[in-house]
This record gives C-alpha cells, structure tokens and sequence, in this order.
C-alpha cells in the first residue's frame, strides 16, 4: 500500500473517461448476458448463463486507479435465483465471488415487487424468471426472509423482503475494517417484454405497513394500493409517470395460501382479481432519484438477519441519495464484510411514507476499496460505526430509532423492533451522529459542533417504515473548503 | 333575543338580519350605528357589570354611531359613554367642531347631548356605557365647549388607555361580579385625566393652541410625501382656519412652510444614512419625503446640512450618535442653543413651549410613510407632474423603534403600526432578540436596536417581552416573563382583510442590517445560543454538563455565495439586569450581556464557513385567540415556523383570524439547519421587503386556499406544507395550552400532521384522489424536521413543482 489513505472527497480511481469506460464495459457485459440468456431461451436459464463473469477491465490498465498494487477487475454479477439472498443478511451465507480492494463490481438488482406486475416485470427476463419462479411445486427462491422454513404464510415467513444480490467478499476485510463502496453507475432494467421495449416499469405499494395505514379519509379504510409506475429505460426522460393502480385484493400464490394482504414477498398477483384504474396521477412527473434502498455488509450479532430493519451496517436504509455518484463507508463487522445490494428504486421521497417507493428493477456498478482498522487512526473513518454516505456535495449521517437493535434490543430484537421506534429516537442517535463526525472528523469541541449543527446541518426524514425508523443529517461539504485539495 | 350574548359576530347572521341584529348590540351601550348602506360586519364580545355598567368590545367596518334616539328616556342622567379607538380613524362632531381622531384616542359622551362619531376605515374600540358616574358627567359637562378628548400619550392618559387596552384583551374571561371593580378603577382614573385638564387650562391659556399644534404637526408628518401639500389642506384636515394656523407655527418662531421643509429634509437625512435603503437613487428618496425636483432639494439639503446629498450618503458620519440619530430634528438643536433661563419674558417662554411642540413631536414621529413608488418616481423625472399611475402599490417604510415592535407575543389588540391596502409594499426592518449578546456589534449607534433594547435602572423601553404577567408573578424574570422572545415588527392592519381571508406575504428581499458601530461599521453579526430549550441540552458530552454557549457569527453578505463565519463563542455567565434580576440561564429576551463577566474565545469554528440562507423566523398574523400569546410555538396563524425556506423570493399563505389580519415580521436568521438544534439559528437583524396581497374568500371558491387553516409556504421550485405536533395548539390543549404545548408535542405527531395537511393539499389543489396523493407522497415528497425547539415540534414536507408541469401554480384556483 502507498501511503494514501482514501478519505471523503477523495475520488481516485474514478474520471470523467475511466467511467465512461466502465459504463461501456457494463453495456457491453449487459449485452452478452441477453444474449447468451436468449440464446438458452425463456424458463430456466442455466447457471453458466446467469453466473459472475470477469469482464476484461480497462482498469486493469492504469495501476493508479488501485489503491494496491495489483491490477484492477470488474466483475459482472447478474441477478438469478442463485445470486441473491431474499430477504435477509447472512454472515455464514456462500459469497457469489470474492474480490480484492479496488475491484469493480456490477450487479444486478431486482425489486421483490416485480410480480405485482409479472407481464411488465418479469415475462422475458431470464434473471428474473429465475428468481420469481414459482408453480406448485417449486420456488426459484423458497427462503424469503430470516424466519423459520415451515411459516404458514410461506417459507423465511416474510420476515425480511427485499432481494439482495450478492454476497461480495472483500479479500482481507476484517471486522474493524470500513468498506467503502462507490456508486459509479445506475441504470434502470428495460422490461425483456418486446411489448413495452425501451421502458422500465416500478412498483409502489401503499402497504399495511405505511405511515398511512388507518389514517385514511375515504373508505374503505384498510385498503392497500398499488400503483405501477413507467421509467424510460433509454435515461433521456428524467421521470416517471403513472400508469394504473389497482387495491390489492386477497391472492392465492401457486402453493395455496391466501394472501389478504401483502404480507409475503414475490407474490404472483393475479391481474384477473384486480380492477386496474388507468388515468391516474395524470400530468404528473415524477423526478427519478434511482437508488438502491438495501445495501449493506452483513451484521455479526445473528446468523440470519431480516432486512427490514437498517442497523448499524447499513442495509434498508431507504435513502434516496444513495444512487450514482455517491460512496457509503460501513464498518465492516464479519469476515469478508459480506456485501450485497438490493431493493433497487426509481425513486423515494424522504420519509418512505406509503411503505414504499417506485420500486423498480435496477443494475449497478460499484467499486469496492477496503480500509484495513490499523490505517484509520488520524483519520475521518476512524471510529466510524454506522452507515456513512458521501456524496458529491454533501455528508450524510443516517441516524435510526437504535443504531445498533440488534444488540441493544437483545434476542427478541428482530421482531420487537417494529414497536419500539419512533422519529424522537432517531433524531437523538442522528444528533449523536453528527456531533460525533463533526468532532472527530472536523476536530471540533463539542460547542462548536453544537452551534455548527443548528446553523448549517439539516436533518431530514428518511423513513418511518422499515421498523428501525430513519433520520438522516446532511452537511455541505463547502462548509470546510480547508478540507478540499 | 340577546340578552345574554357575550359573543356576537355578524357573518353568523343572514344577511338580512344583520343590522337589526347590529343595532340590538349597540343599543346596550346606548349608542345607534348607520353603516352607509352596507350590512354590518364585525365582531363583538360584551359582557355587563353587576353594577348595570356595560363593556362592548367591537371590531368593525366603517360606520357612523349616534346616541341613540331613545336616550332621552333610557338614561337617568348618570350614564357617561366611553369610547376608546383601540384602531382606526375617523372624525367626532360636537357642538360644531370636528376633529379628527384616531387609534389610542380615548372620548367621553354624555349620552344625553348630540353628536356623532363617523369611523371611516375598519376599527376596533371599546365602548363602555357608565352607570352611576355623575360626577364624570359633571366633569364633561363643565367642558362642554371643548371635545371631551383625553390625551392618552403619556401620564394618567396613559395609564387609563393600557386598562382599557387590558380589559379589552380580558373581556371574554371577565364576568359580571369581576367589572366593577375594574369599574371604579377606571371611573377614577378617567376624573384623574379630566381634571388634571382643567386645572391646567386656567394656568396656561395656550394649552389648546398647542394640543391643535401637536396635531398639526401630527397631521403633516402622515403628509410629508405628498408634494402638493399645503397650508389649506392641513388646515381643512384639521377643521382650522389657515390663518390660526400660521399664527401656531409663528409663534415656535418658524412658518408652516419652513417646518415642511425641514421636516421633509430630516426625513431625508435620515433616509440617505440608512444602509437599508441604499438600494433607493436619492432622487427616489427624495420623491418620498415630498421633493418634487431633484435639483432643488440637492441644493436646500446642501443648504440645511453643508454637504450635498451624494456626499452625506457616501461619507460615514464620523459620530453616528451625532448626525445619525433617527428622529431628533434640527429643531432640538435650536432649543439647545436657547436654554431656558431664569427671568425670561412670558413670550419667550411661549415660544420655547412652541418650539418644545414641534420638537416633541419630531422626536416621536415614526418614518411610517410612503417609500418612493419607483416606476412612478421614473415617470416623473420623464415627464415632470405626470400623474402616478393608480394601480401602482404604495411602498412602505416601517422602521424598528421602540414604537413599532411587539416584543415575545402576539395578541390581535396590538394597536397596528400602518393599515395598508391589498398590493402594498413594505420595507421592514427587524431585529433579533439576541443582539444584546453584544450589544456593541449589534446595538450601539444603532437608533433603531438602541431604542428597542434600551434598559437601564430607571427605564426599560420595551416593558412587555413575553405573554407572562407584567409582574413577573410567576417566575420573577421581568415583564411578560420570557413566555416568548421573539421582537416582531408590527402589526401591519391589511384593509378589508377579515376571518376566512388568507393573507399572502411576498418576500421580495431581505437585507442584512449593518453593525453602527465606529469599529464595526457596514459589517453585520448575529447570534447562535446553544441554549437550555435545545435539543442538546440535556445531551452533552463534555463538562460543565448544563452549560449554554453563544456563538457569534459575522455575516458576510458580499461574497459569492454569501457566507457566515463564527467570531467568538462564549460560555453565558449569570447576567443581572438592569432592574437588578440575575438571569442564570438565557430565560428572558434582550438581557444585555455584560462582556466583562464572559470569557470570550476567539478562533472557534475557524474552519467552517456556514453558506447563508436569509429568512425570517417568525410571519405571523394575529391569532383570534383575546389575550396575548406566547411567540414561541408556531400555529395555525403562522407565527415561529423556523423555516429557513420562508426567504427572499418565498411566499408564506395564512389564513387571517382578525380584522385587517394585522400581520408581524421578527426573528430574522441568516442562517439555520432543518431542527435549529441548539434553539437557535445564526440570529441575525434582517430588513425585508414585502408584498402583502389579501385573497378574499369569495374570490377563492373552491380552492385550496379557501380552505386553508394552516401556513402554506411556496417557493420558487416547491411547495412546503408545515407539519405541526398541534395544528392549532390552542384549540386543541385548551386553557392551558401556552404551558401543555411544551410538554405534550412530539415528532410523530408532526410528522402525522405534515402528512394530512400534504394529502389535503394534493387533494384539494390537484385535484388528486386520496390513494394517488398517498402513493405520490411515498415516491416524490421530502419530509424534514423543521425544528425541536419551538414547543410545538415542526416536520415540513416539500413538493417540488416539477412534478406538476402543467399546473399554473395558483393556489387560489380551483383545482383542475
């Protein structure tokens, strides 16, 4: 190692020219996985077709763009029933490739509520077929969430819904270690349906679990509504529109349970149930902010873990400013560290405030750089214990209700979690946050980070959905122009 | 039918019945009211005393009252009525004078005589029908040749109207066995003003002959912009002759013509200095104050000041307690150079009590008139005389003074400091409630804070900071108690604004108000005080734990974008007060920080340069609450939103609760985060200038703004609905909400409120179905935490326009 060490703000290894490259490089890899899947045609692709392929790099090229010394590789990870984890982290889950620091990854992601529309969203697409494969007898993926096998509403009981692709191991990471992981690119996933080609499709369910929920004026009241959304998936329209919506009705999945409300992932809804009402939110653009909602590195504290609640090691933070461009930093807390990403949006408004966003099908490019514990010291990502987002202008510091409720709420924290939250708390741990960074980071005294927090850090609500609510705290990065160069 | 109405308030009438239902009221007080043709608007409480004593407290529209034709036979010759113009104007005929009167002006009646009382803008008063009070009748009988006015500046006049002003405030919590005491108080004060009048009038026979000056000059400083003015016009205002009137201004030893123009030229002294203005030509100024050519007042200001007017304005006055001291005339120098002397002559000491008139007057004359309508003062210099146009909006000047603030509350009996029409400009000066953490950057040379912060053993000019007691009864801080901080300018009566209106306040621009200090001069500062009602404090890391820091920031304006950087912070000391109350913690406004009992410690913050986001804390409206209230938490009226958003280019919608919305502007920042932590922002002493447009009810059928109850915020790319823990605290806590509000609020119940107001918004001025707002909010609305200070917590959601781009932005309008 040289004796750089990365901090906020520094942005090596990427240029203007290198990401145009990688975006070349992830087309062109998107292009042969369409390919080659077509070529194996419609229902169960096969696993060489939907495995982690080395691309050829052309960073391996330019030694620089590496922190260490070795060369460069971008890895292409697409998303299948055997790449993604549904609905929870595992530590002790078998990583999908295993990378060094530097290396770069696209990955696949694929909403879970890609079935509320299978026509749209999953008909044609071999990646997704394979993951929302279900008859009567087979699941492309059965466990889908961290409970128990035999729960009755469906195997993983729902406790824990968003496909994770991944994991990624990071050759070396040790707990103690932060992981920085950069956003290079996001792009939307065109529906494989030759019918809508040249578009993407998003969901938004407003779900028993919103905000909203028993708080509505008309009737009737406990009602859940899911409106699909439209993305151009060729990027030259910057929003979305709606295209229906429809009340969920009970639906029946291929095995026979019944389905009141959507209470289990990767449901089929069947179209005949449903009354589609076209013409809605007409006129209205939505601006897109695609971003992944669940990213994270596994936590230590249990073997499987729901992905619902975000904690200390990122997860379902729901933050909409985590798209491209943008660099988290975790505390890694496992061997390996254990990367995945998953619950991919169009786009979130702060607060998440239905229960859910424009969920919608994306692909991401990532790079991946590992900071060892024994280089932090001295440093901004000394001490670092939560999720923290760079991005272009601004730091932000994600607060939760805990920040860490898997140990602070002990064994039963998974499922007591979604009682015990509340906007206060997570206010106070984003305070705590805050003050923390500014005095470390920035070396200020507890006054002075005080003072600078009222005056110039701006605390939002990023959601009060996922069980271990979110407040989010924003600083310009202008503020300390010493900082720069 | 009302016999035992307490409350009455005509929109609850048809139309039909209102007069007759209008006339029932009056009565009561023995009075009749014509209203012209139009139905009778307004509100009114009453209660009547145990003693058959009757207090009406009424806010209407414009109306003529006349005792009624039946008082002949009703009253027993012991009845005197009082009227107290609590706001608004108009005229009083009696026994063939006529005068003008107007808000603060107090009159008797002897029900019995003839006369008559024309009110011709919206007002509010207090009437009150006197039984058993003959000795009084007998008092305004003796006068009968004169108007039975009472002076109400100062002294027992004084003393008389703030109770009348508090029983007015209390009426409706005040019942039939608690008037008469009240009764009597006010009965004796009323003999105390009446006959301290006569006892003075046999002692100086030339005490009419200056109460008509002091209203002349009154009458002419309401006039200086009025550039045709004449002799004849004030004298024809005034029912005098213009003859009488010469000879009042040749007996200060000056002429009516020469007190214009000097007057004119003082205003535009005073004008050219103010940095707040410096975006104004000198020919704009001048237009103002009545020049109607350039050339000419260029060379009378050389004349008068021995500089030219460009020179004065670009050369610092070297002293500012010398030549920038708001409102002290060249006239009082003159006195100065005459002092009085033992032995003079009868006519010198007449002319010196003249000259103490006009003096007098000056000094207590605010700049409350009209600021040069630009498009017109262009047109004029194009074409010389040509007419302004109608349309165009007047513009405003309303400097901050000890007479032009509210200090920590808001009520709707505060006397407005201008009525203006719908359309109507106004520049507004402001000031923070924490300059006195240094007094010397934010205060000295500063006439406008000097006055408003002014405290010493004897005298504090602001009493009332809070909506506490004015004996600090509860906690012993000082007057009003603290229960509320904030120094809000104002209010500003809006004409023909009334209950279900909405008010809607433009920011055209905001300016941050220089330091006057020698040292510190053009430089601005502010104030953050990481205070005991902060989020933090009970949170801290490090020793003492209990600790309140202030910081000060220096605002830097001409940067690119403009900036703040931290000077000093220090550790706040218990700091004793003028009237010697020692204050542990920051517990009451404008306590002047003693820089010897601080340690001040310089370099913090060193590296941070916090990006400037100039807004204004506080927009409020008058609560239809009676009494005042607190000015900490935000409400349904506005008030202390704390959103930094509410900046230049901004504009704020609230619904209007009082008659003529009396709106106020305070607590200006020039920089604050989404929470404002600590309990404060960067604060800061801010001017803005305003648009206030009235949207009537009628003409928003439909829309969302006919249905707002709320504030609603708009800026150039969003919409911001403000989420409150309590909507309407008051309503909601009952009485003792100023105390539950602070207890009771949490950030979920924001958080459900900004979600209900975003879903009624979407609904109502898009026209959305319940279930497409709620899924549009999930996917396209931010939702932030506006503040954890104010009692009741703020969260806002934001709509970005862009996601309508079809819509025309109305809010007014129906949806589509």
């Amino acid at each position: 190692m040289d004796d750089h060490v990365c901090s906020p703000g520094c942005m090596h290894g990427v240029t203007a020219e290198n990401e145009k490259d990688i975006k070349g490089e992830f087309h062109a890899a998107r292009r042969s996985f369409l390919r080659d899947a077509m070529v194996v045609g419609g229902g169960a692709a096969t696993l060489g077709a939907l495995g982690v392929s080395l691309s050829p790099s052309a960073m391996a090229a330019s030694a620089s763009a590496k922190p260490g010394n070795g060369p460069t590789s971008h890895y292409y990870i697409p998303a299948s029933a055997e790449t993604v984890l549904w609905g929870y982290f595992s530590k002790s889950a078998k990583p999908v490739v295993e990378i060094e620091t530097g290396d770069y990854v696209t990955i696949e992601t694929l909403t879970h509520h890609s079935n509320d529309d299978a026509e749209r969203m999953v008909k044609g697409d071999p990646g997704a077929e394979s993951v929302f494969y279900w008859d009567a007898k087979r699941k492309g993926v059965n466990r889908r969430g961290a409970g128990p096998m035999d729960a009755k509403i469906g195997a993983g009981g729902g406790e824990g819904v968003h496909i994770c692709t991944g994991p990624v191991f990071i050759k070396g990471a040790e707990p103690g270690d932060i992981l920085e992981v950069r956003i290079v690119d996001v792009a939307p996933r065109p529906s494989a349906n030759p019918a809508f080609k040249g578009k993407s499709f998003g969901s938004n369910a407003a779900a028993n679990w919103g905000f909203h929920y028993g708080d509505l004026l008309s009737e009737p009241k406990k009602r859940e509504v899911v409106t699909l959304y439209e993305i151009d998936a060729t990027g030259e329209r910057n929003w979305a529109r709606a295209v229906y919506n429809y009340r969920w009705t009970p639906q029946t999945d291929p095995f026979g349970v019944v389905h009141p409300t959507i209470d289990y992932p990767g449901i089929p809804v069947n179209h005949s149930t449903i009354r589609k009402n076209e013409n809605v939110l007409k006129n209205i653009r939505v601006p897109i902010r695609p971003h992944f909602g669940t990213i994270g590195v596994a936590p230590a504290e249990a073997d499987m873990v729901t992905s619902i609640p975000p904690s200390y090691t990122g997860g379902n933070i729901d933050n909409w400013r985590i798209g491209k461009g943008a660099t988290l930093y975790f505390p890694v807390a496992v061997a390996g560290a254990m990367f995945s990403v998953g619950d991919p949006h169009a786009s979130q408004g702060d607060s998440e405030l239905c229960g859910t966003a424009i969920e919608c099908s994306l692909t991401g490019t990532f790079q991946f750089v590992l900071h060892k514990k024994a280089e932090l010291p001295g440093t901004p990502l000394a001490e670092l214990n939560y999720p923290l987002l760079e991005t272009q202008d601004d730091w932000v510091l994600h607060g939760f209700s805990f920040a860490n409720y898997l140990a602070e709420l002990g064994a039963g924290a998974q499922q007591s979690i979604y009682s015990k939250s509340s906007v206060d708390l997570a206010l106070r741990d984003a305070y705590h946050k805050m003050r923390h960074f500014l005095m470390t980071t920035q070396r200020l005294d507890e006054d002075e980070a005080i003072s600078l927090m009222s005056v110039a850090v701006d605390f939002g609500i990023t959601q009060v959905v996922d069980g271990n609510w979110g407040v989010h705290a924003v600083i310009k990065k202008s503020i300390f122009p010493a900082r720069e160069g | 039918m009302l016999n035992d109405l307490r409350r009455f308030s005509s929109s609850a009438f048809p139309e039909e019945l209102r007069q007759s239902a209008w006339d029932e009221v009056f009565q009561r007080v023995r009075l009749a009211s014509s209203l012209a043709g139009q139905p009778a608007d307004g509100h009114v409480a009453l209660c009547s005393s145990a003693l058959d004593s009757v207090f009406l407290q009424v806010s209407a529209s414009p109306q003529v009252l006349s005792p009624h034709p039946d008082n002949a036979r009703l009253c027993q010759g012991s009845t005197v009525l009082v009227l107290a113009l609590l706001s608004g104007s108009g005229a009083l005929e009696e026994g063939g004078q006529r005068v003008a009167i107007g808000t603060g002006d107090i009159v008797l009646f002897d029900p019995a005589q003839a006369w008559r009382i024309e009110l011709d803008s919206d007002f509010r008063a207090l009437l009150v029908k006197l039984e058993s009070a003959s000795f009084i009748l007998r008092l305004v009988r003796t006068g009968s040749q004169e108007l039975n006015r009472i002076a109400t500046r100062n002294g027992v006049g004084a003393v008389c109207l703030n109770l009348i002003q508090s029983i007015a405030d209390e009426l409706a919590h005040l019942d039939r066995d608690q008037l008469p005491p009240l009764e009597a108080t006010l009965t004796e004060l009323l003999v105390a003003c009446l006959s301290y009048r006569e006892r003075s009038q046999p002692e100086d026979s030339t005490s009419v002959q200056l109460a008509h000056l002091r209203r002349v000059c009154r009458s002419i400083e309401a006039r200086l912009g009025d550039a045709e003015l004449q002799v004849e016009d004030v004298a024809r205002l005034e029912g005098l002759s213009v003859r009488y009137l010469q000879k009042l201004f040749k007996t200060g030893a000056t002429t009516f013509g020469e007190y214009l123009r000097n007057r004119r030229l003082e205003r535009c002294r005073l004008d050219l200095a103010n940095p707040g203005l410096a975006h104004f030509s000198i020919s704009e100024l001048c237009f103002r104050w009545g020049f109607g050519d350039a050339a000419n007042f260029s060379r009378a200001f050389s004349a008068q000041f021995g500089l030219s007017p460009r020179a004065y304005r670009a050369e610092p006055p070297k002293n500012p307690h010398e030549t920038l001291q708001r409102g002290r005339p060249p006239q009082s120098q003159r006195l100065n150079l005459a002092p009085p002397r033992p032995g003079d002559d009868p006519g010198e000491r007449q002319r010196r009590a003249f000259q103490g008139v006009l003096d007098d007057h000056a000094r207590y004359a605010l700049s409350l008139a009209l600021a040069p309508k630009r498009a017109a003062a262009v047109a004029e210099k194009d074409s010389p005389g040509g007419p302004a146009g109608e349309a165009l909006p007047n513009h405003y000047y309303i400097p901050v003074s000890e007479k032009t603030v509210h200090w920590g509350y808001f009520s709707r009996s505060i006397a407005p400091v201008l009525t203006v029409n719908s359309g109507d400009i106004l520049t507004i000066e402001t000031l923070t409630q924490h300059a006195s953490d240094d007094c010397e950057r934010m205060i000295e040379g500063d006439p406008g804070a000097e006055s408003v912060f002014h405290w010493s053993a004897e005298k504090k000019n602001v009493e009332r900071r809070g909506a506490g007691p004015m004996d600090a009864s509860i906690l012993g801080r000082g007057a009003g108690e603290g229960f509320g901080v904030h120094i809000c300018t104002g209010p500003v009566h809006v004409r023909g604004a009334e209950p279900g209106d909405v008010l809607e306040i433009r920011i055209l621009d905001i300016l941050p108000r220089p330091s006057r200090h020698p040292q510190h001069q053009g430089r601005s500062f502010g104030s953050n005080a990481a205070a005991w009602w902060g989020f933090h404090y009970d949170d801290l890391l490090t020793e003492p734990k209990k600790r309140e820091v202030v910081t000060v920031y220096e605002i830097d304006a001409r940067t690119h974008p403009p900036h703040a950087k931290a000077l000093y912070n220090f550790r706040w000391t218990p700091q004793t007060d003028p009237f010697g109350v020692r204050h542990a913690t920051i517990d009451y406004p404008g306590v002047p920080v003693d820089p010897a009992t601080i340690e001040r410690q310089y370099g913090v913050l060193a590296k941070a340069v916090v990006p400037v986001r100039p807004h204004f804390g506080v927009l409020a409206v008058a609560p239809k609450e009676f009494g005042p209230v607190d000015s900490i938490p935000p409400s349904y009226f506005g008030g202390n939103l704390d959103n930094w958003r509410a900046g230049k280019g901004a504009k704020v919608f609230l619904p209007v609760s009082v008659d003529g919305a009396l709106f106020s502007v305070g607590d200006p920042h020039a920089s604050q985060g989404d929470s404002e932590l600590c309990g404060t922002a960067i604060e800061c002493s801010l001017t803005g200038v305003f648009q206030l447009v009235l949207h009537k009810k009628v003409q928003m059928a439909g829309s969302f703004l006919a249905e707002l109850s709320y504030p609603f915020l708009e800026t150039a790319e969003e919409w911001v609905l403000q989420g409150l823990s309590f909507a309407n605290y008051q309503a909601e806590l009952g009485p003792n909400a100023q105390t539950q509000v602070y207890k009771e609020s949490s950030m979920e119940a924001a958080m459900r409120d900004a979600f209900r107001k975003t879903r009624h918004y979407l609904m109502k001025a898009h026209g959305l179905t319940e279930d497409e707002a709620i899924s549009l909010i999930s996917v396209a609305v931010d939702f932030g935490v506006t503040q954890v200070v104010d009692g009741n917590l703020g969260v806002h959601a934001i709509i970005r326009k862009a996601i309508f781009p079809d819509y025309d932005g109305a809010p007014d309008r129906s949806p589509p």
